[in-house]
């Protein structure tokens, strides 16, 4: 391993080494306020540093890690959103009983894991990656250990978790039989060197792989578990898990199945497209007459994740761009709605999920209403929002591939889509019922901050979507080395 | 690169006024309001002095916004002659109505509303003249349309004000809704909505005549005929002076309704492609003049008299436009600019501050008590009767009525009487409202923020002519060299030009005679009074019963057929739909039963499914 070598993985050697210090301030003196400002510190210098990482891109460290373009702008947007999820709980962290020191190493190392998914080149980094993504989000779930529901969440999660896990090895295992290399890039030579000879075994282990990762993605119907969890689940720990975990994998399935050169095969592209539109369906029909607000982006996530399979679906450089660009607007879209969850369970210190909860609040407090109503509207893809380009370039994808059925449940799902968020916004913007106690403002000055800026990004790249796409396509350029 | 900022100064200035809410107070609403139109100008003077020195060539600043499939719209800007001209204009007198409007408005409480709408038209206007793409320019038209049915509708509570915004925002769509087709068209027939990539290709791709060509310019003329308040979609702009008088003198007479005439000038390729609507622009032109001068000539209303004469004046541009004169009708744009807002500002100081009246024959013998509003009002009326010589007013129309008469007789003639009935219906309200003995004691005083415009508008509605004076006169065609740049020039009108310009001015001076005897109690006046005269009287009053008819063809069978349908059997399909898409939540929350082991059967279900899809398809 020689000096770019170190220099390509350094974003891993400084989590790793924040992690460490953190765990050990947390020996020496236990304070939450002290974590809290490592991890973000922590967290800083490992944006920072992949701009050094960046000058020997894209390498190839061991057979495991490629570290290009695409695994970068993923780590740096991965991080930015673990940031934002650092921000936004501390004053909600303040609010619980217990110790919160934990609640952040636990938080860095899930993101370390999330790091060396979107750069794995290697089924062994795949599966360590997804592990180390997992396991901390376990203590995560439950961590208010106190209260049930987290509790039931934290285990569900953790059976489920394991079973999906066991379907992954399996398929990987299969993979492995048939072609003899763990490594995505050596899948397809090998592939092309079996010819026309049969494919079942191949085919098996890419279906039970796709299984195990469409547990994590929430698709349909691998989708059971989500709203559970998070509802169980603190609102940034929920916040983390729809969009740190869900980017990770994607960008990991997107590298897998570019790399491996699965796209050309129509079997796979059946199932995903099968299980694409079973998402937009069922995630939004399912959202429909929530009344539980976390519930409810909940389902929406999955119709989301369904909408991204159609971007997926496009192959090469363009599902590169697209899903790039919807994963940075899903990013910034749900890190909001999940924000303002988390600033309104601060002030009243328990889990405000109640659609009633959430009546008149754009007369109780006009900016968070405003920042909620914005990001509901970028969720329902609304123009001058984020989420109204990144479901263009979706639906672009669809069309530009002739996938007439995608579309069509992209356009259902979409409609859907716009019911139930225009109940929770008419919710909101309605006067209020009778006597409703207002729960206090929460000293949340810093979460207030942390949605402003997301407020900001999403209308500036809502209305002028360039820089990002730019920044994608180059991206999607450096992609070529392997 | 400063020009950008130019439309991007009154956007700040909106969205300042617009996040603030009402809670700043009216001195900095009034800093932010006024300030940013006003630093705005001073930019354009900047950009436009550098224009000017430079080799004149256009300036593009532009932005890519998205990429998408080939279809790759851009932000940009674009400065040539003729956007320059739209520029100084919007922004200068822009800026004078602000000002005007910051006394004006003054003890109104929807103050910070009011420059926050202002505001974000100036922006939305200036990002219409300025964009070099037409998707972009439509942002802009769309804009300024939102923006003129939010001041007319500024006072909401009066239920009647409401609803002149919905209808000048309902006709106006019309023509809208024509001029997306036709944008639609242009993109898929040229591949292109940058405006000189898609005018070029149009030039070579488009045969003299074409359908494609004729199609778009009739398209984009169907737009421009809503916007500039044109026959037949004329009926909105009287009643949009429901709105407050600056209101009325920024969009409904300076700027937003003359973006028609720029659109036509702007694209004027497709037009000289297309010789029958050409002709069409300039035979709706010349009856839309003559029209709705008639019409001026029975109001009792001072804006709604004002309100025609824009009507009729745009004619004027149109008729200019369609006889192929494009410098003539951004000419008379710009001098019509300054002297109608000199006529509405005025106006409005009449109106306010002798109690919200506006029946002229209410009013009487204000040259005395108002001598401010008298000379101004005096001033802009001289200008648009285009008075020889003095006058902004005269020297473009002149021009206007030369090229005309050259292409044909008819239209020359009707030109002419156009320009007779402006100077007779014009001088008539002068008469009528300043002269006479007094009635009412006027109140209030005129502050400075008031008289400033005022005393600005009527130096450029008197000189503003000077950059061209007509050939008779022994004057340079400096402002038609300028604009040919980007318009090509009209031909030669030299002979042609000198009888006319005779006939012109002796025809405005007939015409002011005869206001004279109509607004005095002469024999002239009592003639009138006979029977046939008092019905065609109110039925030019009535705007030629457009209204009526409208309202019969249109807009009753419309509410017929609504009330036949009024339980919607379309409906019942969705309703049906949206039944349907309940049942379908209600049959999948029972999967959601929070039971962990159907959860997992779930996840092997779901294993199964993609195994079988792999293995057997």
């Amino acid at each position: 391993m020689n000096d770019a070598d170190i220099r390509a993985i350094l974003p891993f050697l400084v989590l790793s080494a924040a992690l460490t210090v953190i765990v050990l301030g947390i020996a020496v003196r236990r304070d939450r306020g002290q974590a809290a400002i490592l991890a973000a510190i922590g967290l800083a210098a490992t944006l920072a540093s992949l701009w050094p990482a960046q000058a020997v891109a894209p390498r190839q460290v061991t057979p495991l890690f490629a570290i290009d373009g695409y695994a970068l702008l993923l780590m740096g947007l991965i991080l930015a959103e673990s940031l934002a999820v650092v921000l936004l709980s501390q004053a909600y962290l303040a609010r619980q009983e217990g110790p919160a020191d934990e609640f952040y190493a636990l938080l860095l190392l899930s993101t370390l894991g999330a790091l060396a998914l979107v750069s794995a080149s290697h089924f062994a980094s795949f599966f360590l990656g997804l592990e180390t993504l997992t396991i901390p989000l376990l203590g995560l779930i439950a961590y208010p250990r106190e209260r049930p529901l987290p509790i039931e969440a934290g285990v569900k999660y953790l059976i489920l978790a394991a079973m999906s896990s066991a379907v992954l090895l399996f398929g990987m295992a299969l993979v492995y039989a048939r072609l003899g290399t763990m490594e995505f890039a050596r899948m397809g030579a090998a592939l092309a060197a079996f010819g026309q000879g049969p494919q079942i075994l191949w085919l098996s282990g890419v279906a039970l792989i796709f299984s195990g990762v469409a547990f994590k993605l929430s698709l349909v119907p691998f989708h059971l578990w989500v709203a559970d969890v998070y509802e169980g689940s603190p609102a940034p720990v929920t916040a983390f898990i729809a969009v740190v975990s869900k980017t990770a994998v994607l960008g990991l399935l997107l590298r897998y199945f570019l790399a491996a050169g699965i796209f050309r095969d129509p079997t796979v592209e059946l199932t995903v497209g099968v299980i694409a539109i079973a998402s937009m369906l069922g995630g939004n029909l399912l959202a429909l007459l929530q009344t539980n607000v976390k519930r409810l982006l909940a389902y929406s996530s999955v119709g989301h994740l369904g909408y991204l399979l159609v971007a997926f679906l496009a192959g090469g450089t363009a599902a590169i761009e697209a899903v790039g660009y919807y994963l940075v607007a899903y990013g910034t879209t749900t890190l909001g709605a999940f924000g303002v969850v988390t600033v309104l369970s601060t002030g009243a210190g328990r889990e405000v999920v109640a659609l009633n909860d959430y009546r008149s609040l754009a007369w109780r407090r006009p900016w968070l209403a405003a920042v909620f109503i914005l990001m509901l509207l970028s969720l329902a893809g609304m123009p001058l929002t984020m989420g109204f380009f990144a479901k263009i370039y979706a639906a672009a994808a669809g069309v530009g591939r002739d996938a007439w059925p995608l579309v069509g449940a992209l356009v259902a799902g979409s409609v859907i889509g716009l019911f139930y968020y225009l109940r929770v916004v008419v919710a909101v913007c309605l006067p209020a019922a009778g006597e409703q106690t207002p729960e206090p403002a929460g000293a949340a000055g810093l979460a207030m901050a942390t949605l402003a800026g997301l407020t900001g990004i999403l209308v500036w790249l809502g209305v002028y979507p360039a820089p990002a796409v730019d920044l994608i396509r180059g991206t999607a350029r450096v992609f070529g080395m392997q | 690169m400063l020009l950008p900022l130019v439309p991007a100064l009154p956007l700040l200035g909106f969205l300042i006024l617009f996040i603030s809410g009402g809670r700043m107070p009216k001195r900095a609403v009034e800093a932010v309001g006024v300030g940013s139109v006003g630093i705005a100008a001073i930019l354009a003077l900047i950009v436009a002095a550098g224009f000017l020195q430079g080799p004149q060539t256009p300036l593009v600043v532009a932005w890519p916004w998205l990429t998408l499939a080939g279809f790759t719209p851009q932000f940009g800007v674009r400065l040539d002659s003729l956007s320059l001209v739209m520029m100084l204009v919007v922004t200068f007198v822009g800026f004078l109505i602000h000002l005007y409007s910051a006394e004006y408005m003054e003890a109104d409480e929807g103050y910070n509303r009011f420059f926050a709408s202002m505001n974000l038209f100036v922006a939305a206007m200036l990002v219409l003249v300025l964009a070099d793409n037409l998707l972009f320019l439509y942002v802009g038209w769309e804009g300024v349309g939102l923006c003129s049915y939010l001041l007319i509708g500024f006072w909401y509570p009066n239920p009647a004000n409401g609803l002149a915004a919905r209808k000048a925002f309902i006709v106006t769509r019309v023509g809208d809704a024509l001029m997306t087709v036709g944008l639609l068209l242009i993109y898929t027939r040229l591949g292109s909505l940058d405006i000189q990539t898609a005018m070029g290709r149009a030039a070579q791709q488009w045969p003299q005549g074409s359908v494609a060509a004729v199609a778009a310019a009739a398209l984009l003329l169907g737009g421009a005929v809503g916007k500039s308040a044109q026959l037949p979609l004329q009926t909105w702009l009287p009643d949009a002076m429901a709105g407050p008088t600056p209101v009325s003198a920024l969009i409904h007479a300076a700027t937003m309704v003359t973006a028609g005439v720029y659109l036509i000038a702007r694209t004027h390729v497709l037009y000289d492609l297309a010789p029958p609507v050409k002709e069409a622009v300039a035979v709706i032109g010349t009856a839309t003049l003559l029209l709705a001068s008639f019409s001026a000539l029975n109001q009792r209303d001072l804006k709604r008299i004002l309100a025609y004469s824009t009507i009729s004046q745009i004619g004027y541009m149109f008729l200019a436009l369609g006889v192929g004169a494009w410098a003539a009708a951004i000419f008379h744009l710009m001098t019509h600019a300054f002297f109608k807002a000199l006529l509405f500002l005025s106006a409005g100081v009449v109106i306010h501050r002798m109690d919200e009246e506006q029946d002229i024959f209410r009013l009487g013998g204000l040259r005395r008590q108002m001598p401010l509003a008298f000379w101004t009002f005096l001033i802009g009326s001289a200008s648009l009767a285009a008075l020889p010589l003095v006058t902004a007013g005269f020297y473009s129309k002149d021009l206007i009525v030369a090229a005309a008469w050259q292409d044909s007789p008819w239209l020359g003639a009707a030109a002419l009487l156009g320009a007779f009935l402006t100077a007779v219906y014009i001088f008539r309200a002068v008469f009528i409202v300043f002269g006479g003995p007094p009635r009412h004691e006027p109140h209030g005083p005129t502050g400075r923020r008031v008289a400033v415009p005022l005393l600005l508008l009527s130096v450029l509605a008197v000189t503003g002519g000077f950059v061209q004076p007509p050939s008779a006169l022994g004057g340079a065609p400096l402002f038609t060299d300028f604009l040919g740049k980007t318009l090509p020039s009209a031909p030669a009108t030299a002979e042609a030009a000198d009888g006319v310009t005779l006939a012109s001015g002796l025809i405005a001076l007939a015409g002011i005679g005869v206001a004279y005897l109509i607004a005095g109690r002469h024999w002239f006046a009592g003639a009138l009074q006979i029977p046939p005269a008092r019905l065609l009287e109110r039925w030019w009053a009535a705007g030629w019963g457009f209204d009526f008819v409208y309202d019969r063809l249109l807009v009753r069978p419309f509410l017929r057929l609504l009330w036949w349908n009024r339980r919607d059997f379309i409906d019942g399909v969705y309703t049906a739909l949206a039944g349907l898409i309940r049942l379908a939540w209600r049959l999948l929350s029972i999967s959601e039963n929070g039971r962990l082991r159907w959860y997992a059967a779930g996840i092997a279900a779901g294993s199964i499914v993609a195994l079988a899809l792999s293995v057997f398809a």
